[in-house]
């Protein structure tokens, strides 16, 4: 779950990481912007990497250039993604960019600190061509971490006056990490300025199966979220994200429901090979029940486009007795559905069978035949 | 032989009250899997399906020889349930929980390592001998004794495959799920290279997905170190770039995560390449196997 520049920065400020002096704009009518000082960055608030070269960072030098600058960003879309805030912030005076990362290597199932003299936009390529000039550091998560490698990282990147500086925001950075149960914390870039170092770019991925114990942090961020993306979401994402259902929305014909991520992208592929069209992707998960599947059925028929439901389910922590409760359920509460084709097999699958049954459901035992029959149905109609 | 688990599996079960722990310690008991005991804190006592359930593994142990764990426990108490099979010296523990925080699971996997105990999962339906040990949600149906070791991301991809496997009269010598990701303890090379050892595992089907790296590790593995025959099917093909498909593993960042790339890597690592289910039989009978 990737938060926008200015909710890191957020949290930044809240662990004493310096960031510069910023404005957040929504709307652009009655801006003040008097307390910025000059020149000012406007920075769009998008969630997609490389936006400065998207055009989606802007340099001001007074008050009335940037209401007109900010306007025009919040009327243009950043690499597809429409603007919703723009973040205005005094802008500093750079001598040197460095990158600070701090993430979970998945190679090692360890975090790893990372930091590099040669910061700034193009940190990717320098992983790429020079990966010797990014410093790597695994860190034991039970002791957390230790100040010899901050001092060995600040003494690789030159850091001599300012080390001090940089302990103090690199042990914050873990502390952020740590704390709020973040995938990803970076810095690119963390400027050296004649004031000292300032985050001029805050990243965080936070985990959102963590959400349990950052109750308040949660409901902060989706409450500003929905606020940002008001209408730029269908009704069918917004019945699903209410209610926790995976739910990817695709530009076909064919609703697709599945009860495993695995055989949920098989069925799709498996539409695709048959010539037809996925309206979506949505996956139920090992411990739904009844419930999980009526709601993926309202879910799925909010999208205006679907034709046909094509269920794909084998159970193993899912029971298909559950299922099929689920299916009837909503056929009870709905006068109107499209039709349904029904793959079910494994555990309790004679009981879910028999359950759909009475409410005139046969069933697919083969998979591929029930993508056939579904992509021909969705042709038809 | 097989892989990780035989008949002299006897396992602990830890969630056992629980209408998960509950239900599929009955299907695991059905199938013939030693489960000897059960924990669930507070329920000490009690018995479910003839198997008694003790407040600590502490306590579990004092009666009964045990060799591996399965965890029904919730995402949210799983890291303490862990901790306290690493503690007691479990030498084999099964995470099948779903949604475990990443943070959770890296200090329960850097303290399993220390200890020595070795960890399939989270996210992952277990894992299955047939015809000797089930320790794992699979539907017994798709299950045959046989030498197809089978290695998944997805517990639903691997029933599947399974099914259409036993339809045609191949069995299995060990069904592994590793779990859906980003973070697993045992990873489809480390199951790779068990299988490569076991005698009794004569080909190699490795059921992939989008998002990470893992499945390139993987072939690089099969192209330094296998022998044995690997049909691979990758799915996620039809998978839009950027968006979660469901696992937490299974998201395309860049071109290293897409289908298109791993399918690539698989082939030139010798792997057979299967598009779907009902090609993997096709391909088992032509290496010969």
């Amino acid at each position: 779950m990737r938060l926008l520049e200015f909710q890191a920065k957020r949290i930044f400020s809240r662990y004493g990481i310096p960031v510069p002096k910023g404005v957040l704009i929504e709307s652009p009518d009655g801006l003040d912007l008097e307390k910025l000082s000059f020149p000012a960055v406007l920075k769009a608030q998008v969630p997609v990497g490389g936006r400065g070269k998207a055009g989606g960072i802007r340099i001001v030098t007074q008050a009335k250039e940037a209401a007109a600058v900010a306007k025009e960003l919040l009327a243009s879309n950043i690499k597809g993604v429409p603007v919703q805030a723009v973040l205005a912030e005094e802008q500093a005076e750079i001598e040197r960019e460095l990158y600070l990362a701090i993430l979970i290597d998945k190679q090692t199932n360890m975090p790893i600190i990372m930091a590099s003299a040669t910061g700034g936009v193009d940190i990717e390529e320098v992983a790429r061509e020079n990966p010797e000039q990014i410093l790597k550091k695994h860190v034991e998560p039970s002791i957390g971490l230790p100040d010899y490698v901050v001092r060995y990282l600040g003494k690789n990147l030159g850091l001599g006056d300012y080390l001090e500086s940089f302990r103090e925001i690199a042990d914050q950075a873990y502390a952020i990490f740590r704390d709020c149960d973040a995938s990803l914390v970076e810095i690119n870039p963390l400027a050296v300025t004649p004031s000292g170092l300032l985050a001029l770019d805050a990243k965080i991925l936070l985990d959102e199966k963590a959400a349990f114990r950052h109750h308040d942090l949660f409901t902060q961020l989706q409450a500003e979220w929905r606020r940002l993306e008001k209408g730029t979401k269908t009704m069918a994402e917004q019945l699903a994200e209410e209610r926790g259902i995976t739910y990817v929305p695709l530009d076909g014909d064919v609703g697709m429901i599945s009860d495993g991520a695995g055989t949920g992208m098989l069925t799709l592929d498996l539409i695709q090979d048959a010539g037809g069209r996925a309206a979506n992707f949505c996956e139920l998960g090992g411990l739904a029940g009844a419930e999980s599947m009526r709601q993926a059925l309202e879910v799925v028929h909010a999208n205006p486009n679907v034709k046909v439901v094509l269920i794909s389910l084998i159970g193993g922590l899912t029971r298909m007795d559950e299922m099929a409760d689920g299916v009837v359920q909503y056929l009870e509460q709905h006068e109107k559905s499209v039709p349904l084709i029904i793959r079910m097999y494994g555990t309790q699958e004679e009981v879910g069978k028999a359950k759909l049954r009475a409410v005139g459901i046969e069933t697919f035992e083969d998979l591929e035949a029930a993508v056939r029959a579904a992509v021909k149905l969705a042709k038809e109609s | 032989m097989a892989i990780l688990i035989d008949e002299n599996t006897r396992v602990l079960v830890q969630g056992i009250t629980g209408r998960v722990g509950s239900f599929q310690t009955k299907i695991m008991l059905e199938y013939g899997t030693k489960v000897v005991a059960g924990v669930t804190p507070g329920k000490g006592g009690m018995e479910i399906h003839g198997i008694p359930v003790y407040d600590f593994i502490e306590e579990a142990l004092r009666d009964h020889e045990v060799n591996a764990a399965i965890s029904f426990v919730p995402a949210r108490f799983a890291k303490d349930a862990a901790i306290e099979a690493i503690d007691n010296g479990i030498p084999f523990l099964v995470l099948t929980a779903e949604g475990i925080p990443d943070h959770d699971v890296i200090t329960i996997l850097n303290y399993a390592a220390a200890k020595g105990t070795t960890v399939l999962g989270p996210d992952t339906p277990g894992l299955v001998s047939p015809g000797k040990c089930k320790l794992g949600v699979h539907p017994n149906r798709v299950l045959k004794e046989g030498h197809v070791g089978v290695v998944s991301k997805s517990g639903a991809l691997s029933y599947e495959v399974c099914r259409v496997l036993v339809e045609h009269g191949i069995g299995q010598s060990t069904v592994v799920g590793i779990g859906g990701g980003p973070l697993w303890g045992l990873s489809q090379k480390d199951v790779l290279k068990m299988f490569q050892e076991d005698p009794e595992t004569k080909v190699v089907v490795l059921l992939g997905e989008v998002g990470g790296t893992t499945e390139q590790e993987a072939a690089v593995f099969i192209e330094r170190s296998m022998d044995k025959p690997v049909i691979s099917l990758i799915v996620g093909r039809a998978a839009p770039k950027g968006a979660r498909m469901g696992h937490a593993g299974a998201i395309v960042e860049g071109e290293e995560g897409t289908a298109e790339n791993k399918i690539k890597a698989l082939k030139n690592a010798g792997s057979f390449i299967a598009k779907n289910p009902s090609q993997i039989p096709e391909i088992i009978k032509k290496v010969g196997a």
